[in-house]
């Protein structure tokens, strides 16, 4: 009965020393936390940025499963280690995925400008050709002027491609090529306009 | 028999012991919160209701931190009441944020769809205004780049992107101003009393002549674009012309492209012209010479530039851009040519009318 007890003193202190005193998974946080800011660095913020949110919320989870083990007398970090090491997964493969989303935002945006450039180039065009008089002047004075605005407009689409802002630009390269096909239109009205007078 | 009874007794005891200290569940309302993050998250918090967001947080955390110490503690000890308690605060001040969020959202988004229809509103006036003036490049120029800033804020307000439109809404205040700019220097004479009560009494004074002598005369009003035809006073009729590049403009040398302003009179009829029919008139007279001459004094035009002339009401189509004559269409010039004679007084003004009050709109 006596050595009865002092088994079970003993087991207790042994479960108790290798229990209580288990240490914060320290590696494993600092790891996921960089794993987290390099997707974020890596422009998840831009191009995933629901699933950028679902991984900080994952990594506050498995945080707030630390800091509830961490409060106890008997500490297991064995599911939090669990969970760090998925969110770590996680942001490591939602980082892979960023440069081909970053890839074809910035081909899109390429395109757009390609397009918006091509648009440009034919109301020029157009505009070359229109038969040039007295009774046309001032149209094609006023159709260059608004094709100098488109031109001044263009360099606004480099300089969002410049820092990366590829839906910025591809916005601006989606208006100015529906603008310069609006004034390619006007060109083909005038010189109807002027065919039919002949 | 009696100590199967106290055995019983006890189990039953443990049993109910063991079922009475269950760990109780975490309280609903967690899981609720956490949701409730993410939704805040999506509408925007963290840039339309900043501070109230942090100060959610930072309660949400509370909250956590409550849950976090109760889920520390053995399962029988457990009592997650004031987390509740504590968690349904935060759920109540999660939908006040999100409530403010949404208000905060729909007051940017009526305001900036206000701005931008005043600034719609705003580049219509000055198409108008310069639907009837040629020196309009710089003015299209400036048009057409805010008109492009315009069409990307209509993706930028469906995308509910309320910081990059206030950029691009900038932007188009900018390219506006400059455009009025543009504007002001090209009209700013139209709204000038002296300079318009000038061309009032001109045209009066050919008028009243036309009606005392029971003459014919020609009033050019450029602004308007037209050419009034007076019989004895009284119009005869009304005809669209086209001017040159700098029409608006008065006449000061040669090759400026403006149209002078003044009383003169046709000199020569000409049936063969470049441009169809031609009725010559008398720029330049002497109060444009001594125009020219004070202007050359003060350095205003080129050393080397001459007065000009050969100004003339030709045909070839009122859309036509001259280089400073008056242009018709050729069935206007053939009336014209037939009711006109040499001596025909012709009136050149800018307007009738002030654009003040048009150029105060834009202001």
């Amino acid at each position: 009965m006596k050595n009865l007890v002092k088994f079970l003193i003993l087991g207790f202190f042994a479960v108790s020393l290798f229990t209580s005193c288990a240490k914060q998974p320290t590696q494993e946080i600092n790891d996921t936390k960089a794993a987290v800011e390099a997707a974020t660095k890596e422009g998840a913020d831009v191009y995933a940025a629901d699933e950028l949110k679902k991984l900080n919320d994952d990594q506050t989870t498995a945080l707030d499963e630390i800091a509830t083990q961490d409060k106890k007398f008997f500490k297991k970090f064995g599911t939090a280690k669990e969970m760090l090491a998925k969110v770590k997964a996680d942001a490591e493969a939602l980082k892979a995925t960023i440069p081909a989303k970053k890839e074809a935002a910035k081909n899109a945006a390429l395109t757009a400008q390609q397009e918006a450039r091509a648009a440009l180039d034919e109301a020029k065009a157009l505009l070359e050709k229109a038969p040039k008089g007295k009774g046309t002047k001032a149209d094609i004075e006023a159709f260059t002027a608004d094709l100098k605005g488109l031109e001044d407009s263009f360099p606004e689409v480099q300089a969002a491609l410049d820092r990366e802002d590829y839906f910025g630009a591809s916005n601006t390269a989606a208006t100015i090529k529906e603008k310069a096909a609006g004034v390619s239109e006007q060109i083909k009205q005038a010189i109807e306009k002027v065919k039919g007078k002949k | 028999m009696k100590l199967k009874t106290v055995r019983i007794f006890v189990l039953t005891g443990l049993l109910v012991a063991a079922v009475s200290c269950q760990t109780p569940p975490v309280p609903p309302e967690v899981e609720q919160a956490k949701d409730q993050e993410n939704e805040l998250w999506r509408a925007g918090a963290p840039v339309y209701a900043t501070q109230q967001y942090i100060r959610y947080l930072s309660s949400l955390r509370l909250a956590k931190g409550k849950l976090i110490k109760e889920k520390a503690k053995f399962g029988w000890f457990r009592d997650y009441k004031e987390v509740q308690a504590e968690f349904q605060a935060v759920l109540k001040r999660g939908q006040t944020v999100l409530q403010s969020v949404q208000e905060e959202k729909a007051l940017k988004s009526r305001n900036l769809t206000e701005q931008l229809e005043a600034l719609r509103e705003r580049t219509q006036r000055i198409w108008k205004l310069i639907l009837t003036v040629n020196e309009t490049q710089l003015v299209r120029r400036s048009l057409a780049q805010a008109e492009v800033a315009m069409m990307e804020t209509e993706v930028l307000l469906d995308k509910k992107k309320y910081a990059d439109l206030s950029r691009k809404i900038a932007l188009i205040q900018f390219h506006l101003s400059q455009a009025e700019e543009a504007v002001f220097s090209i009209l700013e004479r139209y709204a000038d009393e002296v300079q318009v009560e000038t061309w009032r009494r001109w045209a009066m004074e050919t008028i009243s002549e036309s009606r005392k002598k029971g003459t014919t005369a020609i009033l050019i009003t450029k602004l308007e674009r037209t050419l009034t035809v007076y019989r004895e006073g009284k119009v005869a009729a009304t005809y669209n012309i086209g001017l040159g590049k700098y029409g608006l403009s008065d006449k000061l040398h040669a090759g400026d492209e403006a149209t002078p302003e003044g009383r003169y009179k046709v000199i020569k009829k000409l049936p063969q012209s470049r441009f169809y029919k031609a009725l010559l008139i008398d720029y330049p007279n002497d109060e444009d010479k001594k125009e020219f001459s004070q202007a050359k004094k003060r350095g205003l035009i080129p050393r080397r530039a001459g007065i000009g002339g050969l100004i003339e009401i030709h045909g070839g189509g009122e859309d036509s851009l001259t280089g400073g004559c008056i242009a018709v269409e050729d069935g206007v010039m053939d009336k014209l040519f037939s009711g006109v004679s040499i001596g025909t007084p012709v009136t050149i003004i800018g307007s009738l009318e002030s654009v003040a009050e048009l150029l105060a709109s834009l202001k």
